[in-house]
C-alpha cells in the first residue's frame, strides 16, 4: 500500500492532520489500559490488548443482545402497528434474559450426515469475523483497540470472512435449502463486496489514508460555514452519491432486506441456517446482528464523521450512528420487497459495479485536479 | 330440466331444444339420456369419452370441464363429466359414463381437458374407476400403499389402515432425475413457510430454476365428502362447508351447499334472506381476499411486513361484523335450507353503522395497499410477467375465480349464473389481461372494491326493508327426502372460484353421493404450467397468487 499511499499523502498533506507517513501502528485503548495498570512493554501491550478486546467485544455483544430479542421486535412492531414484547420487565426489556435462557436451553439437534468440523465451526466463524472487525473501529473518546495503517483494508477483510462461514454452514448442513442459501451467499457477496470496497476506496482517495483514525480526523475539518454554523467535511456530505452506493452495498453485504437472499425465509426456509438450533442458532443470530452493527460502524467511520457530533461525548455519537444504521436496516426489512436472485445479481454486476467504478474514477479525477 | 327451469314453457322448450341439438352432435355415442336437474345427461360408452367430450367442446362450446364425479351403484360404476361453457355457465351438459362392476375401465378425458388429470386420479383413488390412456393414474389424496377405495360400496370402513413410514412409499425419498445428475430434486413442503398449509411440491431444479414441479396433496384430507354422505340434508351437512375453505370464506361455501340442496328439494328462499346472504357472502369475500393479498405480499416481500398486518387488521374488522351477524368468527354455520338462521342483530342501526364505518374506511385502506404493494416498483419487477397463465391454458385446467379473471377469462358465476340477489345489484366483474402474478393480485384488490359496492347496496336495501316482510327462512320440512335418484350439480362463486356440489339422492335423508368441486383443487393444477422454467421465488409467488387453501384442496 505504501507507494500509492505516499503519493496520495503528499497531494493531500494540507488536509491531513499532519500525520507522518512513518507513524507507528498505535493501539489507543490498549495503551491507556496498560497505562492505567502501570504496565508497559510487551506485557502491557498483551494485557491491555486483551482487556480492551474483552471490553469492546462485550459492549458489542450486549448491544446485539438488546437489538436481537428486543429492539428488532419493537421496531418491526411499530412499523406494523403492533405493540410487541411488553410483558416481562419494563418495556419488555427482560425478554432479553428470558429469550436467552429459552434459546440456550433448547436441544442442540445435530442432523444426520452433517460435515462435523465445518458445521460446528461455521457459527463461530460468522460471529467472530464480525467481532474481529471491531478491533480497528474508532469508537471515539480514545476507544479504539488498534489503529493500524491499513485499518480500512483490515475491517473489510475481517467482515468478508463471514462469507466463508456462510458457505461452510450451507455446504456442511447436508440440506438442500442450506446449500442453496450458501450458494446465494457466495453469489451475492462477490457481486456486492466489489462495489462496497470500491466505493470505500473513493473515501480513501479523499482522505489519503487507510488508517481509520485519520479518516475520522479528515472528516473533522470544516467543509463550509453557513451563517455561523460549520458543516464538517463528512464524506456523506462531500459525496452523497458514494454514501448512497455504500449504504446499498452494505445492506447486501450484511444480508438484510431487500437483499436477504441467503436466508429468504419464504423461499428457501432459512437458507444456510436451516439446520442450526440452540447455541449454534444463537451464535449465527449474534453473528448476523454484529455484522449489522459492524456495517453501521464502517459507514459511520467512513462517511458520517465517526464519533463526531455536538455536546455528547464521541462514543455516544458513534453508538447512536450505529443504531441509526440498525434502524435503517429494520425499516428496509419492513418496507421493501425482496428481489429475486437473478435481478439482485443483475443489479449488482450491471448497476452497482459500474456506478461504483464511475464514482471511483470521478473522485480520483476530482481529487487529482482540484487538490 | 323442468325442475330447474320453473319459468315459462318457452324457456323450458328452448333448453330442451338445445339439449337435443347437443345430443345430435354426439348422437352416435349416446346410449340413453340420464338428465340431471341442472343439465341434460348423455350416457355414453366408456371408450367414447374423448370423442364425445372433444366434440362437445369444439361444436357445442362446452369448454369448461367443471368437475368429474365418480360413484358406485349396486350394478355399475359411473363417471360423470360436468361440462359448462366459460361464456355462459348456464349452458351445461353432463356426460355419464357407466362402466361394468367387474371391469371398471373407462377412457380418460385428460387428453381433451387437462383438468381431468387430477379429477380422474381422485376418482380412481376414492372410488376405484380406472381410466385408460390417463397420463399418470396413481392415488392423489391417500397414501400410495392404501388398500381399497374408500367410497366404493364394498370397502371395509371398519378395517384400520395404519401405514407405517417404512411401508409407506416415502414421498420424500426421490433424489435425482436423469442420469447426468445435473438437476437437483427439492422437496418444498409439506412444512415450508410459503406453502400456505401442508402442501408438498416435488420440485426438480436446475440451479435455482424450476424444471418441473409436481404438487403432492392429500395431507389434509379429512373425508369431507364421506362425512356429508353420512349426514342428513336438513341439519347436519351445513356446518361442514365452513371447514373446506376455512379462510373466513365460510358463508360462500355454505351457499354452495344451500344452492345445491335448494334446487334439489325445490326450496324457495325469501328475498330478505337472499339479501342477507348476499351481504354476508361478500363480507366473507373481502375477508378472504384480504388474507390472500396479505400472504401474497408476505411471500414476495419475504419478511413479516406492514402489509400483512394491515391486511389482517382490515380483515379483523370484517370478522367483527360477521361475528355480530352470525355469532361466530370462522365456522359460521349461518345459512339454513331456505334462508338464514337468524335475523340481523339488534339494534339494527348499530349493526348497519358498523358496516358503513368499515365501508367508509375501505377506500383509504385500499389506497394504502396500492401504495404499498401494487405501486411498488420492486414488487412489480418481481411479479409482472412471472407465473404467466394464458387464458386457453387456464380454461383447459378448469381454472376459475381470480386466477381465471387474472388471465382475462371473463367468468363469474355471480353474474353469469345468477343466484342470491346479485342480478338485482349494480356491480362489475373484474378482469385483468396480464395473465401474471401481478394481474391476479390486482384482480383481488379490485374485487374488494366491487364487494364493497355490493355490501353497500345490500345495507341500503336492508335498512329500508318493511318490518312485516322480514322472513328469514321459508317453511322447510324437518326431514328432507328428495326423490330417489335425483342428481344435481350446482356451483357458486366462492372466494377462490367456482365451488360446486354434486349430489345424488337415494330416497333417504342422506345423500348417496356428495361430491365437492373445489376451486383450489383445479387452480392448483395450473402451478406447473406457471412455474416451469422460472426461479424458486417465482414459484413461491405463483403459489401465493393462486391463493389455495389446503383444507379445500384436500377436503
Amino acid at each position: 500500500m505504501t507507494g500509492g499511499d505516499v503519493v496520495l499523502q503528499t497531494t493531500n498533506a494540507t488536509n491531513a492532520t499532519g500525520a507522518g507517513v512513518s507513524r507507528p501502528p498505535s493501539a489507543p485503548l490498549a495503551d491507556s489500559i496498560a497505562g492505567m495498570l502501570g504496565l508497559d512493554g510487551v506485557v502491557g501491550a498483551v494485557v491491555g490488548g486483551l482487556i480492551g478486546a474483552f471490553l469492546i467485544a462485550n459492549v458489542m455483544l450486549t448491544t446485539t443482545a438488546i437489538a436481537g430479542p428486543w429492539a428488532k421486535r419493537k421496531i418491526t412492531a411499530s412499523f406494523t402497528d403492533r405493540i410487541a414484547v411488553n410483558r416481562v420487565g419494563p418495556f419488555g426489556l427482560l425478554i432479553i434474559v428470558a429469550d436467552s435462557v429459552r434459546l440456550l436451553s433448547k436441544e442442540l439437534i445435530v442432523p444426520d450426515g452433517v460435515d462435523r468440523p465445518a458445521w460446528d465451526l461455521a457459527p463461530i466463524v460468522i460471529t467472530f469475523s464480525a467481532l474481529i472487525g471491531f478491533a480497528v473501529i474508532p469508537f471515539g473518546s480514545g476507544l479504539q483497540l488498534a489503529d493500524p495503517e491499513t485499518g480500512v483494508v483490515f475491517v473489510f477483510a475481517a467482515a468478508s470472512i463471514a462469507s466463508v462461514g456462510v458457505v461452510m454452514a450451507g455446504y456442511a448442513s447436508n440440506n438442500k435449502y442450506s446449500l442453496l442459501g450458501g450458494l446465494r451467499a457466495i453469489a451475492s457477496n462477490i457481486a456486492y463486496e466489489i462495489p462496497l470496497i470500491v466505493t470505500a476506496a473513493s473515501v480513501v482517495i479523499f482522505a489519503g489514508t487507510l488508517q481509520m483514525s485519520e479518516i475520522v480526523a479528515v472528516q473533522r475539518q470544516p467543509l463550509v460555514t453557513v451563517a455561523g454554523v460549520t458543516i464538517p467535511q463528512w464524506f456523506a456530505i462531500v459525496n452523497p452519491f458514494a454514501f448512497a452506493l455504500f449504504t446499498l452495498a452494505n445492506l447486501a453485504e450484511i444480508g438484510r432486506n431487500p437483499f436477504d437472499l441467503p436466508e429468504a425465509p419464504t423461499e428457501i426456509v432459512a437458507g444456510f441456517q436451516t439446520e442450526y438450533s440452540s447455541v449454534y442458532f444463537v451464535l449465527l443470530y449474534l453473528g448476523e446482528f454484529i455484522h449489522i452493527f459492524l456495517g453501521g460502524a464502517i459507514a459511520a467511520t467512513l462517511f458520517l464523521g465517526g464519533p463526531a457530533g455536538p455536546v455528547l461525548p464521541g462514543f455516544v455519537w458513534f453508538y447512536v450512528k450505529m443504531w441509526a444504521f440498525f434502524l435503517f436496516t429494520q425499516w428496509a426489512r419492513s418496507a421493501v420487497p425482496r428481489l429475486r436472485i437473478d435481478q439482485f445479481l443483475d443489479a449488482g454486476w450491471k448497476g452497482m459495479l459500474v456506478l461504483s467504478f464511475a464514482n471511483l474514477a470521478l473522485t480520483a479525477i476530482l481529487v487529482g485536479v482540484i487538490v | 330440466m323442468s325442475l330447474e327451469e320453473p319459468g315459462p314453457d318457452a324457456d323450458a322448450a328452448a333448453v330442451a331444444r338445445a339439449a337435443d341439438e347437443m345430443e345430435a352432435l354426439v348422437g352416435e355415442h349416446v346410449r340413453s339420456r340420464d338428465d340431471h336437474l341442472n343439465a341434460p345427461g348423455y350416457v355414453v360408452r366408456p371408450d367414447a369419452v374423448q370423442d364425445v367430450l372433444g366434440t362437445l367442446r369444439e361444436e357445442a362450446n362446452l369448454d369448461h370441464l367443471s368437475c368429474v364425479t365418480a360413484q358406485e351403484y349396486e350394478d355399475r360404476y359411473e363417471s360423470i363429466y360436468h361440462l359448462k361453457s366459460y361464456d355462459d355457465p348456464t349452458h351445461e351438459a353432463s356426460v355419464v359414463v357407466p362402466t361394468p362392476k367387474d371391469d371398471p375401465r373407462s377412457e380418460s378425458a385428460a387428453p381433451v381437458f387437462r383438468t381431468a388429470d387430477w379429477h380422474e386420479r381422485e376418482a380412481y383413488d376414492l372410488v376405484g374407476v380406472e381410466y385408460e390412456d390417463h397420463p399418470d393414474l396413481r392415488r392423489i389424496l391417500l397414501p400410495e400403499t392404501w388398500q381399497g377405495h374408500p367410497l366404493s360400496l364394498d370397502y371395509d370402513q371398519e378395517r384400520p389402515q395404519i401405514v407405517p413410514l417404512r411401508e409407506h412409499a416415502n414421498p420424500l425419498e426421490d433424489d435425482q432425475e436423469g442420469d447426468e445428475g445435473e438437476t437437483m430434486y427439492l422437496n418444498i413442503g409439506p412444512h415450508h413457510p410459503a406453502t400456505h398449509g401442508v402442501l408438498h411440491l416435488k420440485t426438480t431444479l436446475d440451479g435455482e430454476q424450476v424444471i418441473d414441479v409436481d404438487p403432492d396433496i392429500g395431507y389434509l384430507h379429512r373425508c369431507e365428502e364421506q362425512l356429508c354422505q353420512k349426514s342428513t340434508y336438513r341439519y347436519q351437512i351445513m356446518p361442514y362447508p365452513d371447514r373446506w375453505d376455512y379462510i373466513s370464506a365460510g358463508l360462500l361455501n355454505e351457499w354452495a351447499y344451500a344452492r345445491a340442496i335448494e334446487d334439489m328439494a325445490d326450496i324457495e328462499v325469501p328475498e330478505y334472506a337472499q339479501v342477507i346472504r348476499t351481504m354476508g357472502a361478500e363480507l366473507c369475500r373481502i375477508a378472504a381476499h384480504m388474507l390472500a393479498v396479505g400472504t401474497f405480499a408476505l411471500d414476495v416481500y419475504g419478511d413479516f411486513t406492514a402489509i400483512f398486518m394491515y391486511a389482517v387488521r382490515d380483515r379483523e374488522k370484517v370478522q367483527n361484523i360477521l361475528e355480530d351477524l352470525t355469532g361466530q368468527r370462522l365456522m359460521f354455520n349461518y345459512f339454513r335450507l331456505g334462508g338464514v338462521v337468524w335475523d340481523l342483530p339488534d339494534p339494527r342501526e348499530e349493526f348497519f353503522e358498523s358496516i358503513r364505518d368499515f365501508l367508509d374506511h375501505l377506500p383509504g385502506s385500499l389506497e394504502e395497499y396500492h401504495d404499498l404493494i401494487s405501486a411498488n416498483e420492486i414488487l412489480q419487477v418481481r411479479t409482472v410477467d412471472t407465473g404467466v397463465l394464458p387464458p386457453e391454458v387456464a380454461k383447459s385446467y378448469g381454472a376459475t375465480g381470480p386466477v381465471a379473471r387474472g388471465s382475462g377469462v371473463d367468468y363469474d358465476l355471480r353474474r353469469d349464473d345468477p343466484y342470491g340477489y346479485y342480478d338485482e345489484l349494480d356491480w362489475d366483474v373484474v378482469t385483468e389481461d396480464g395473465m401474471d402474478n401481478y394481474s391476479r393480485l390486482l384482480v383481488r384488490l379490485r374485487e374488494v372494491e366491487e364487494s364493497a359496492k355490493i355490501i353497500e347496496q345490500c345495507v341500503d336495501l336492508l335498512e329500508d326493508w318493511p318490518t312485516d316482510d322480514r322472513t328469514i327462512q321459508s317453511n322447510v320440512p324437518r326431514t328432507i327426502r328428495p326423490d330417489d335418484d335425483t342428481e344435481v350439480y350446482r356451483a357458486v362463486e366462492a372466494a377462490k372460484g367456482e365451488l360446486g356440489i354434486y349430489m345424488r339422492s337415494d330416497g333417504t335423508e342422506q345423500p348417496a353421493r356428495f361430491k365437492i368441486r373445489s376451486p383450489c383443487f383445479s387452480n392448483l393444477q395450473t402451478l406447473p404450467e406457471m412455474s416451469n422454467g422460472e426461479y424458486i421465488p417465482d414459484l413461491v409467488a405463483s403459489l401465493g397468487s393462486l391463493d389455495i387453501v389446503l383444507g379445500e384442496v384436500d377436503r
